[in-house]
């Protein structure tokens, strides 16, 4: 306390923190679960229609996290482990939808293998239909293997390769090292990378509202029952019913399968050398990978042809009439780009301000700091969503229709990612550069401005970058917040897409992937080697 | 110049443990004293307290009680960026985001120089530490023994009253850390700069100090020149610490004739110089290096029997069981004298003349 007092602008900004965690991470999570009645809880839970919706939620969680980590796994051992051609391509490929919006994929699938389908009608000739669970589980496949990929290589990459070395000195070659070595040493991270992708899949609003048709799904159902019904309490009930297995999963990731771990980062990276492996496998992988990498290049082929052709599935003739549409009149694609800059900028100060407070200084409060930073990543966006509708769209706080409501839920949504690759940041900047750097005369003002701040600054740019992408991809998050005042692209969409109109919809998913890929390019260029995104 | 340059009275610093429930001291009782120029190394096992008491003249730890004062000023309560004192790091400390010139540039921008002068300071440190001509390369490209000139050159180019060094050395390899040491030392000879050195390597203190203090729970052991600190060692402690496999050895004081000291063990009887803290009737420690024994085949005490021998080229140390305890035995230069095989039988003679006795 006396060094507080020693310091009234670190107290100040302490209390701001602390102060806006409470408010904005905190305090809608309470109103959600204060919000409905006991009565109204067993009414909902004990409807067959929601118990249903919960059980095809399960149902989907294991099936588009399995066929996600396999294929994810699959990719991760291509990259990491094998000398199979082109493997820096199927990276590079895997990467994109990371920076897409996720309901992308079901969106395109629609257009490519629904009924009106490019290549399902057109090429081929067939009338099939894609709404349904089975629809959805490819959507979701796609749209999650390569955040378990990206995981999963990191974890592989983390495998020393002197046990591989010291398996085959032993006598394990091919399969069998892979089996008694790799794998085993693989486990515990690629379970947790698995747990993690549950998390999303479970989350996912963006997919199932597109594609799933009559198959409802948790997030969808919370959706249904505001936007059908009015029904706050119901989708408060529904949000939660999808809070608590998301929370459950983050906690034991953290808590268990997080020790389990068998590697230990030591910052020293290893050369790992490319072994030939078997010819059948090699080939074998080449063509896994290519039917996935062609699985998601599609995705992006279908939005854009999309966005230039003047009736998707009956009309093919070539039109600039969407493209034009949004430079004309488009205040959401305008929307989406001011506010996820704001939210993405806010969201990385933020966390990095509260990384450095965590990491460099003993205050009352830090756990819950600490806590509450990397809370968000637990909250489906749906739960967010309705949390922030619940607490400030309606006196003492409203917000509604706002553009504020809208950046703050975007804001702290993300401060998890930022927060943590602060934490990262600042456990590398030794103390002994504070150290140094006083020790040779500078006080803690030139400290923190020559020392903290120039090494801090490829973390910040990293936090931002992808704050705003996830921000401006997002669709679950602000679907209870958007109205026609504060109207988002991601929002637009999904209500052009249930209506058909798939061209200016394609359109507006092509801006934003453009926006996104552009700000990623500039960053990239800017800061060359210091952006690093999805450490993991 | 009557007054010491640099004065430590009563040092003390207690910390609290990890849950905070008890207190640990890490230094206790410390006083020192240190002339202008001088070379003198902190030397002890880890958690003695050396770096602490580093720590604390550099200002990033406060004293719980004691005083410290640098040329007449107590220093105690002078913040860290304040005091005319620049440390060596263990991990070197250099900026990664500035290059050479910027890191050692870095402590003069704080005074009001002229670029100009800064300019033909930072060149004059860098040409004196051989990094002529480097200034613009990146610190990350450089190897450990550059960083660890390029932070010598940072602290030096300050020209403090006390230029400390935290083990400065146990980041590099044996060879590289041999040739640094060395380094170290004529620079600190050549600009006459006062230092302190933190090291658990006593080789290191050796080679580099003019005075060592040999630290043990955090407090002193014993300080001395590194000649009185390994031939005359005061406590079994520096005894055993300082020199490789000392020999130990309990006999009995048992009267002093003629200026002279009759020593007994192994039921005979020795002859030494005279001790003056040592009475009749005393139980004595004898400490004897392994160089102070000499094997031969007929002559001296013959009971021993060799049980290792290790031969190293220059030398051969040898393992001899003898009247129930086992010793460890250097001979230089083992072609003069020929290599004794295990399980010889051999004589041990000892050269009284450098056993040193230490009240038990």
């Amino acid at each position: 306390m006396k060094r507080i007092a020693k310091e009234p602008f670190l107290a100040v900004v302490m209390l701001f923190i602390i102060s806006c965690l409470f408010l904005f991470v905190i305090y809608p999570i309470v109103r959600v679960f204060l919000y409905p009645s006991g009565k109204e809880l067993i009414t909902v839970l004990s409807h067959p229609r929601y118990i249903k919706a919960i059980f095809n939620s399960l149902f989907m969680v294991v099936l588009s996290t399995s066929s996600s980590a396999f294929v994810g796994f699959v990719f991760a051992y291509t990259i990491a482990r094998t000398d199979v051609p082109l493997r820096k391509y199927f990276k590079l490929i895997s990467l994109l939808p990371l920076f897409s919006p996720p309901f992308m994929v079901a969106f395109s699938y629609i257009m490519m293998f629904g009924k009106n389908g490019i290549i399902t009608a057109k090429l081929l000739g067939l009338s099939v239909n894609i709404f349904g669970w089975h629809g959805l589980w490819l959507a979701q496949t796609i749209a999650f293997f390569p955040i378990a990929a990206l995981m999963m290589e990191g974890v592989l990459q983390s495998i020393p390769p002197s046990l591989e070395y010291a398996g085959r000195n032993l006598g394990a070659t091919g399969f069998t090292l892979f089996k008694t070595i790799t794998f085993p040493l693989a486990r515990p991270g690629v379970a947790g990378a698995a747990l993690l992708v549950s998390i999303q899949v479970l989350a996912d609003f963006g997919n199932p509202i597109m594609i799933s048709g009559d198959f409802s799904v948790v997030a969808t159902e919370a959706w249904m029952r505001i936007e059908g019904w009015a029904d706050v309490s119901g989708a408060a009930i529904l949000s939660l019913v999808l809070l608590v297995p998301s929370f459950s999963i983050f906690l034991f990731q953290r808590l268990w399968v997080g020790k389990k771990s068998y590697v230990t980062i030591t910052g020293k990276s290893t050369q790992i050398d490319i072994r030939r492996i078997g010819s059948f496998m090699r080939w074998f992988l080449f063509a896994f990978c290519s039917v996935f990498s062609l699985l998601i290049l599609l995705v992006y082929l279908a939005l854009f042809m999309g966005a230039f052709v003047n009736g998707w599935g009956f009309d093919w003739t070539p039109t600039l009439r969407y493209v034009r549409e949004i430079f004309s009149r488009s205040t959401e694609v305008t929307n989406s780009l001011v506010f996820s800059l704001l939210a993405g900028g806010g969201s990385a100060l933020f966390s990095m301000v509260a990384a450095y407070l965590v990491s460099r200084k003993k205050f009352f409060l830090r756990r819950f700091v600490d806590f509450t930073c990397i809370l968000p990543t637990a909250l489906p966006g749906i739960f967010l969503g309705i949390g922030y509708s619940i607490a400030f769209t309606r006196p003492p706080v409203d917000l509604h229709g706002t553009a504020a409501i809208i950046i703050l839920s975007l804001m702290f949504w993300n401060i998890a990612m930022g927060y943590q690759t602060g934490i990262g940041a600042f456990q590398q900047i030794s103390p002994s550069f504070h150290e140094a750097a006083s020790n040779l005369g500078a006080s803690s003002m030139r400290i923190f401005k020559e020392i903290e701040i120039p090494l801090i600054k490829g973390p910040f740019f990293s936090a931002f970058i992808v704050s705003f992408i996830r921000a401006i991809t997002t669709l679950s998050v602000i679907v209870f917040l958007a109205t026609s005042k504060n109207v988002v692209a991601t929002f637009s969409i999904m209500n052009l897409v249930s209506d058909g109109f798939y061209g200016k919809a394609a359109a507006l998913t092509c801006s934003l992937l453009i926006i996104a890929f552009l700000v990623l390019g500039i960053a990239k260029l800017a800061l060359g080697k210091r952006f690093e995104l999805f450490k993991v | 110049m009557n007054q010491a340059y640099l004065q430590i009275k009563n040092l003390t610093k207690e910390f609290l443990s990890a849950y905070q429930d008890e207190k640990v001291i890490a230094v206790k009782n410390f006083n020192l004293e240190m002339k202008r120029g001088e070379f003198l190394t902190l030397l002890g096992p880890s958690g003695c307290g050396k770096t602490t008491i580093l720590r604390m003249i550099g200002g990033f730890e406060n004293p719980t009680t004691g005083d410290i004062h640098l040329d007449d000023v107590k220093i105690n309560d002078i913040p860290a960026n304040k005091r005319d004192t620049c440390m060596v790091f263990q991990s070197y400390a250099l900026f990664p985001h500035m290059n050479i010139y910027k890191n050692v540039a870095f402590g003069l921008e704080f005074r009001d120089l002229a670029t100009g002068e800064i300019r033909k300071r930072v060149e004059k440190i860098l040409e004196f530490v051989g990094l002529a001509g480097l200034g613009n390369r990146p610190v990350a490209q450089l190897s450990g023994g550059q960083q660890q000139r390029v932070a010598l050159a940072r602290a030096m180019v300050n020209e403090p009253k006390v230029l400390l060094f935290d083990e400065p050395l146990s980041n590099l390899d044996a060879k590289l850390r041999i040739k640094m040491r060395i380094f170290i030392r004529k620079i600190q000879q050549e600009s006459n700069i006062t230092s302190i050195y933190v090291t658990h390597d006593q080789e290191e203190a050796m080679t580099l100090s003019d005075r060592i203090v040999v630290m043990n729970r955090g407090e002193i052991e014993q300080v001395g020149t590194p000649e009185e600190i390994y031939s005359r060692p005061r406590t079994k402690f520096v005894a055993d610490f300082i020199g490789k496999q000392t020999n130990f050895m309990t006999g009995n004081v048992l009267e002093s004739v003629d200026g002279r000291q009759e020593v007994e063990f192994w039921n005979r009887r020795f002859s030494f110089e005279r001790y003056p803290h040592l009475k009749k009737g005393d139980a004595v420690t004898l400490v004897i290096r392994p160089e102070m024994i000499e094997l031969s085949a007929q002559e001296g005490v013959c009971n021993g029997e060799v049980t290792l021998v290790t031969y190293l080229g220059s030398e051969v140390n040898y393992e001899v069981t003898a009247e129930g305890q086992v010793f460890t035995i250097q001979v230089s230069n083992p072609l003069k004298t020929g290599i004794f095989r295990t399980g010889d039988r051999v004589c041990l003679n000892f050269d009284l003349r450098n056993i040193y006795l230490i009240k038990a």
